[in-house]
């Protein structure tokens, strides 16, 4: 999910772009150089995984994913993204240059609620709190990305109002499909491989 | 890999010889200006520039094409919902909707300065290696910990992709149908899990095989960049095209694409 050029007025891309370098100063502040290959891995993996379609009815959606980049990368989830819209921009053409900004204040910043929502887990002592927390992570960042691509469609201008308003419906599957998604992704990982996950109390070092 | 960016880098060009660092600042620059258009006349100006542009770079038509159709797959519902949920007053009935001219004309307006700016990037990024491009955003005070995120992110996602179709194979030859249902939705989850699991542990490897070659987070290159009084010259033009668009958006008295035609 991605706004594309060409739609969103100048002073809408300034504001993305303020946002952008702002919340990335404040996220890659606490990066070092093992960060690097780690974020680098993991973008590609989101990239590479959001290519995966899920039929609905005769269409098909592909995965979004940024609750689960939040959940994997915690803080680091704001730099992973921005680097997979500037890729995806580079490469094929999607999204586009100018909206990078708007994109990623969109797409990271949903994942950034979400690893809040995950973190909420470890202040409850419930049966399968991965399952929910994870879910809820998946859920939370589509809905607050749908959020804020309808306030930057609205903030451009009157003739975007409807389009705002079919966006925001359109996000309803997609976010019980994220939901359901990134909650079984991060219940095998906890199986599988915990020290993946971000903001793991028995592994401090996988913490952000 | 088919999808390479820089699969056409060896085409020989005056874009192609163009120094990296400028070519990147000129038609970046070019690039914002097209995405601040308002007026219908400028916009496919700057739309008949960037053919230019590409033609000149002689990248085949095929290549810019993949992406153009996404981008216009994109762009198309523009020209449905626009025209009729547009707000205004003077409409023309078209079978019980309302249709809204100024709507059409916007869609027309975002459609062509989109079409410009894709081709433009494909023309950018299309005309040299990568890892060259790289080094000329790190040139041009691009953060040096994003532009190496982006080389290795950039290698990786073709070495995951094959991973993908991989998994994916075995998945359908056991069977599975993807539905829209909870089953399907699990399997997906599980299959990022695995994605994740297995990508992280490879390149850990390959990370501790760089560290003990001395890897200090930056990547030695013998790449040199330099700039001749061509490359200038091509800058010059480029900018003068920039400005010669803006300078027509605000002094020829042309309406805003909402306004009318011209």
């Amino acid at each position: 999910m991605h706004i594309s050029d060409g739609i969103l007025s100048a002073p809408t891309l300034a504001v993305g772009f303020v946002g952008t370098v702002a919340l990335a100063a404040v996220t890659m502040r606490k990066l070092d150089m093992e960060d690097i290959p780690k974020i680098s891995v993991i973008t590609a993996v989101f990239f590479v995984a959001s290519l995966i379609k899920i039929p609905i009815g005769a269409t098909s959606i592909h995965l979004i994913l940024n609750g689960m980049v939040g959940v994997v990368l915690g803080w680091r989830a704001f730099p992973a993204i921005m680097l997979g819209l500037i890729l995806q921009a580079i490469l094929f053409g999607h999204g586009g240059i100018t909206v990078i900004g708007v994109n990623a204040v969109m797409l990271g910043g949903g994942a950034l609620l979400g690893f809040m929502v995950w973190q909420l887990r470890h202040r409850f002592q419930i049966k399968k709190r991965e399952l929910v927390f994870a879910a809820l992570a998946g859920a939370t960042s589509v809905f607050s990305s749908g959020i804020i691509l309808a306030l930057a469609l609205l903030t451009t201008g009157e003739a975007f109002w409807a389009t705002a308003y079919y966006v925001l419906a359109a996000h309803v599957p997609i976010i019980l499909i994220e939901a359901a998604v990134v909650g079984s992704s991060a219940v095998f990982l906890t199986k599988v491989k915990p020290e993946i996950l971000a903001g793991q109390k028995d592994n401090p070092t996988s913490s952000s | 890999m088919a999808l390479d960016i820089d699969r056409y880098a060896h085409v020989d060009s005056s874009i192609q010889s163009w120094d990296p660092r400028l070519k990147i600042a000129a038609l970046g620059f070019f690039v914002l200006s097209v995405a601040i258009l308002k007026t219908l006349p400028m916009a496919i100006s700057a739309l008949i520039a960037a053919v230019i542009f590409h033609r000149i770079s002689k990248l085949p038509r095929h290549f810019v094409m993949h992406g153009m159709m996404a981008a216009i797959l994109f762009l198309l519902p523009f020209f449905i919902i626009l025209p009729f949920t547009y707000p205004t007053q003077n409409q023309t009935e078209l079978v019980e909707f309302s249709f809204g001219w100024e709507g059409f004309r916007l869609a027309c307006l975002i459609f062509i300065k989109a079409i410009a700016i894709i081709l433009t990037s494909f023309t950018i990024f299309g005309s040299s290696r990568f890892d060259v491009s790289m080094i000329a955003l790190q040139r041009l005070k691009c953060p040096k910990m994003l532009t190496q995120m982006l080389l290795f992110t950039y290698r990786y996602t073709y070495t995951f992709l094959d991973d993908m179709k991989r998994m994916q194979t075995s998945m359908f030859a056991r069977g599975f149908v993807p539905r829209a249902n909870l089953i399907t939705l699990k399997t997906y989850g599980n299959f990022v899990g695995t994605l994740l699991v297995r990508s992280f542990e490879r390149t850990e490897r390959i990370y501790h095989a760089m560290l003990s070659k001395g890897y200090q987070g930056e990547f030695h290159t013998l790449v040199t960049f330099k700039i001749n009084r061509k490359d200038w010259l091509k800058f010059c033009l480029v900018v003068i095209v920039v400005v010669s668009l803006l300078s027509g958006e605000i002094f020829s008295g042309f309406t805003p694409a909402e306004k009318g035609w011209y």
